[in-house]
C-alpha cells in the first residue's frame, strides 16, 4: 500500500505530521528564515528603530521615557545647530576633495600598472599595501608625520620652500590633511577597480584609431576614458559612500579639532549620541546622513547609466 | 634579673590588654555579617586601582565575602558602568566614580545609592572608620546634591610643573602669579632648554576642545571668575572669565608649540617629557609620565609649586577627586558599604600611600611620616598646601558635563587660535545655559 500513495494521499499523510509536515509544505520559508531572522534583528529593525526614535526626545536617563516631538528634532538640525550646519559643509567638503583626490590618482596609476614592465606584479603588491593596513595605525602614524614641530610632512614641505604648516592642528588645513591621508589610504581600492576596468577593453577601437592616424592622447581622452566610465563611477560609488561616512581616521586624529574645524557629520553624531546622551536627537542626524548617503550613491547610479 | 622579669610581665600584660581592647572593638563591629555575600566591584584602569588590588584577598578574609573583581580602561569603564546602570538590572556593588565629571547625571538619573544613612548606621558602619578625617575637599567633592554618594579614594590638585634647570640656567624666578607665569613664558620661550642644546616652549597644556576645560578651570578661578554662578546660570562670560580665556589662549599661542590646538594631556606631556617646554600646568599624576624613568629626558629636573594665584590672591588650585559609589541596582547595598569603609579606612590608606603613593586624603594618613617614604616632596608639598585651598568644581556642576565642556572647550580654541574671545566666550555661555535648559528640566 505505501509503495502505490498517490499524490493526494501523500499530501494528507504529510498534514497530518505537524511540524516535519510542515517543513516539506513550505521548504522555501523554512530553510530561509533563520537567515532571514538574523537580517531582521541586526539589520533592518535597527534601521526602522533608528528611525522611530528620531521623531522622539531621549537624555538617556533610567527615570524618564522618549518623548515624542515629532519632526522637531530634523527643525533643530537644520535650522537652529550650527555644529550641524557645519559638520554637513564639512562632510561634504571632504567627501569631494577625498574622492576627486583619489579617483584621478587612482586612475593614473592604474594606467601606469597596466603597462609592460620589470616587477609589475611586485608594484602592484606594493600599492595595495596602504588599503589592507589598519585605519587607526595609519592614523597614528600620520599624526606623528603632521606632528608640526618634530614630523616629517613640514620637512618634505621645506625642500619645495612651503611651509611650515600646522597641519591638522590648522582649522583651515585639517579637512585637505585628512583628505590626504584618506587618499593615502584608499587610492589603491580605485587603482584596483580601474585595472579590472583596464583588462576588459576590447582592442578593436586602439586599431583602428592607430590606423586613423590618432595621437595616444586622444586614445586616452576618446576610447579609453570614455569605455572605462562605467567601472570609474563604481570605484566612485565606493569611495563616496565611505567618505561619507569616515570616523576612524578623522576620531583618532583629531576627535573633530582643532575647534569643531574637523567634524563631520558622523563623529558629530557619534558625540551627541554616545557622549552627550542625547539619543533621539542623533537618531535623527542619522537618518539624514542615511538620506544623504542614499542620495548620493542614487544620483552616481544615475550618472552611471546616463551619459557624462 | 628581676627588672627584666618585670619588664616581661609588664610587656605580657600590656599585649593581652591591647588583644582584650582589640577583641572588644572587633565585638562592637561585625565585619562578617554578609559572610557569603558576593560582590561585583567595577575598577577604572588607575595607580589606585593597581595599590589596592594586592590587598584585595584581605578584604575577602576579615568579612568571608567574595570580590569578583573587573578592571577596564578609562573610556571602556565609563561607557561600561553607564550602559548598565542605565540598564538598571546591573549586578554590579561597587564602582569607581569621578563626581565632578558624572556625579549631577548619575544621581538625578537615580544610579547612586547615597551613603548618608549608612554613615550614621552603627551597625554596619565601623566606629573607628571616622568620616571627618577625610579632607574637606575630598568629602565636598564626594557630596552631589547634598547627598554623600561615597568616600574618597584619590585626589590630586592642579600644579606648575617647572625646569629648575632651566629656570636657573635664565635667572628666572618660579611664578606664584598669573603674572609673573606669563612673564616667564616670554622670558624663556625660545631658550636653549633640551640635553642637545636645542630651544623649547616658555609653556606648554593642553589645548584639545573638552580636554582643555580641565586644566583651565585654574586660570578661571585664580582670575576671580568661576563656572557658574549661585543661581547656577554660566558665570566664566564676566570681564575676569573673558581675561582668563585670553590669557589662557595667548600663553599657548605666542609662548607654546604649535599646533596647540589639538594636544590632549598625552601629546603635552611628551613635550614636557622630551625637555621641549619650560612650563606645564597639569594635574600631579601626570609626573608619572613627564618623569617616566624609561622615556623622560628631564627625570629628576621637574619642580612643582602651587597652581599660580590671581589677582589679589586668588588661589586656582582645583582638586579632582576619585572616589566609589554604590548603584542603586546593587543587590547588596549594605555588604558593599563593607568594602567601601575597607578600602578607605585608615590602615588601607596608609598601605597604599606608602608602598605606591596614592594620595588618599586622610588627614591622619597625611600627619603620618610613612605615608610619605615614595612621594617626590616638593610634589607632596604642593598638592598639601593645594589641597587646604583647593576648589573641587574643576568641572561646572552641570548634569550635561561631556556637552558643556565641548561648549566651553570650543571658546578656549578660538582663543589659542587668535580669534574674537569674548564673542566666543559668550557664544559658549549661550550654548551652556541651552544645554543647562535641556538637560535639566525636571
Amino acid at each position: 500500500m505505501t509503495e502505490h500513495l498517490t499524490f493526494e494521499s501523500r499530501r494528507s499523510h504529510t498534514e497530518e505530521r505537524g511540524f516535519s509536515g510542515f517543513i516539506e509544505r513550505h521548504p522555501v520559508l523554512v530553510f530561509t528564515s533563520p537567515a532571514a531572522i538574523v537580517v531582521f534583528i541586526l539589520m533592518i529593525f535597527p534601521v526602522f528603530y533608528t528611525v522611530y526614535m528620531s521623531v522622539h526626545s531621549w537624555f538617556a536617563s533610567s527615570l524618564t521615557r522618549p518623548e515624542f516631538i515629532g519632526i522637531k528634532n530634523f527643525q533643530r538640525a537644520f535650522f537652529e545647530d550650527e555644529r550641524f550646519r557645519n559638520a554637513l559643509w564639512l562632510t561634504l567638503y571632504f567627501t569631494a576633495l577625498a574622492t576627486a583626490l583619489q579617483v584621478v590618482l587612482g586612475v593614473a596609476l592604474a594606467l601606469l600598472l597596466n603597462r609592460p614592465f620589470r616587477g609589475k606584479g611586485f608594484f602592484r603588491s606594493i600599492f595595495l599595501l596602504p588599503m589592507v593596513a589598519t585605519p587607526v595605525a595609519i592614523a597614528l602614524v600620520w599624526m606623528m608625520m603632521y606632528n608640526p614641530t618634530l614630523g616629517v610632512m613640514n620637512y618634505i614641505v621645506g625642500l619645495v620652500k612651503l611651509g611650515p604648516f600646522k597641519w591638522v592642528s590648522d582649522a583651515n588645513l585639517v579637512i585637505p590633511a585628512l583628505a590626504i591621508v584618506d587618499t593615502w589610504e584608499w587610492t589603491p581600492l580605485i587603482t584596483l577597480i580601474t585595472l579590472a576596468g583596464l583588462a576588459t577593453l576590447p582592442l578593436e577601437p586602439y586599431e583602428s584609431a592607430l590606423i586613423d592616424g590618432a595621437t595616444p592622447a586622444q586614445m586616452f581622452w576618446r576610447i579609453t576614458l570614455p569605455l572605462l566610465r562605467p567601472t570609474i563611477m563604481v570605484a566612485l560609488l565606493f569611495r563616496s559612500i565611505d567618505c561619507l561616512k569616515t570616523f576612524d581616521i578623522i576620531y583618532v586624529m583629531t576627535a573633530g579639532g582643532p575647534g569643531f574645524a574637523s567634524e563631520t557629520l558622523n563623529v558629530y553624531t557619534f558625540q551627541v549620541g554616545l557622549f552627550y546622551f542625547h539619543i533621539g536627537y542623533a537618531c535623527s542626524l542619522l537618518v539624514i546622513l542615511f538620506t544623504l548617503v542614499l542620495a548620493v550613491s542614487l544620483l552616481l547610479i544615475k550618472v552611471r547609466r546616463g551619459s557624462w | 634579673m628581676r627588672t627584666r622579669w618585670l619588664c616581661g610581665f609588664l610587656f605580657g600584660v600590656l599585649a593581652v590588654a591591647v588583644a582584650w581592647a582589640a577583641i572588644g572593638e572587633a565585638a562592637q563591629f561585625n565585619w562578617q555579617q554578609f559572610k557569603g555575600t558576593q560582590l561585583r566591584v567595577m575598577l577604572n584602569k588607575h595607580p589606585w586601582q593597581i595599590a589596592i588590588e594586592p590587598h584585595l584577598k584581605e578584604f575577602e578574609a576579615l568579612t568571608g565575602m567574595k570580590l569578583v573583581v573587573e578592571v577596564y580602561p578609562e573610556d571602556q569603564f565609563r561607557a561600561k558602568t553607564s550602559v548598565e546602570l542605565q540598564s538598571g538590572s546591573g549586578s554590579i556593588d561597587v564602582f569607581m566614580t569621578m563626581p565632578a565629571q558624572e556625579g549631577l547625571k548619575y544621581l538625578r538619573a537615580g544610579w547612586y545609592q547615597p551613603v548618608d544613612e549608612y554613615l550614621k548606621d552603627a551597625s554596619i558602619t565601623s566606629p573607628d572608620y571616622n568620616w571627618n578625617d577625610f579632607m574637606e575637599v575630598g568629602r565636598s567633592a564626594m557630596t552631589v546634591d547634598g547627598r554623600v554618594i561615597g568616600p574618597p579614594i584619590q585626589l590630586e590638585t592642579n600644579q606648575l610643573m617647572y625646569r629648575k634647570d632651566v629656570f636657573q640656567k635664565y635667572n628666572v624666578k618660579v611664578p606664584t602669579t598669573l603674572d609673573e607665569l606669563e612673564a616667564a613664558a616670554k622670558a624663556l620661550n625660545g631658550k636653549a632648554m633640551t640635553d642637545e642644546g636645542q630651544n623649547g616652549y616658555g609653556f606648554v597644556a593642553r589645548g584639545k576642545r573638552a580636554a582643555a576645560t580641565s586644566i583651565f578651570s585654574g586660570y578661571l578661578y585664580a582670575m576671580g571668575s568661576a563656572w557658574l554662578t549661585a543661581s547656577r546660570e554660566p558665570a566664566f562670560n564676566s570681564d575676569e572669565g573673558v581675561k582668563a580665556f585670553d590669557l589662557y589662549g595667548r600663553l599657548l599661542r605666542l609662548y607654546g608649540p604649535p599646533g596647540s590646538e589639538n594636544n590632549h594631556w598625552y601629546e603635552a606631556s611628551s613635550i614636557m617629557g622630551q625637555g621641549k617646554a619650560a612650563m606645564y600646568t597639569e594635574f600631579d599624576s601626570i609626573s608619572a609620565f613627564v618623569e617616566d624613568p624609561e622615556k623622560s629626558k628631564v627625570k629628576g629636573k621637574i619642580g612643582y609649586v602651587m597652581f599660580p594665584k590671581g589677582p589679589g590672591g586668588k588661589p586656582g588650585t582645583m582638586a579632582t577627586v576619585w572616589g566609589l559609589g554604590i548603584p542603586k541596582s546593587s543587590k547588596s547595598p549594605k555588604a558593599a558599604w563593607l568594602f567601601l569603609q575597607w578600602a578607605t579606612n585608615k590602615e588601607q590608606v596608609l598601605a597604599i600611600t606608602a608602598e605606591r603613593a596614592v594620595q588618599g586624603g586622610r588627614t591622619s594618613v597625611w600627619n603620618d611620616p610613612k605615608a610619605k617614604v615614595k612621594m617626590n616632596p616638593e610634589l607632596a608639598e604642593a598638592l598639601i598646601q593645594g589641597l587646604k585651598v583647593g576648589n573641587s568644581n574643576w568641572n561646572p556642576a552641570v548634569v550635561a558635563v561631556p556637552e558643556v565642556r565641548d561648549a566651553v572647550g570650543a571658546a578656549i580654541v578660538t582663543s589659542i587660535q587668535g580669534g574674537d574671545v569674548k564673542a566666543a566666550v559668550n557664544k559658549a555661555a549661550a550654548d551652556t545655559k541651552r544645554i543647562m535648559a535641556e538637560t535639566e528640566k525636571k
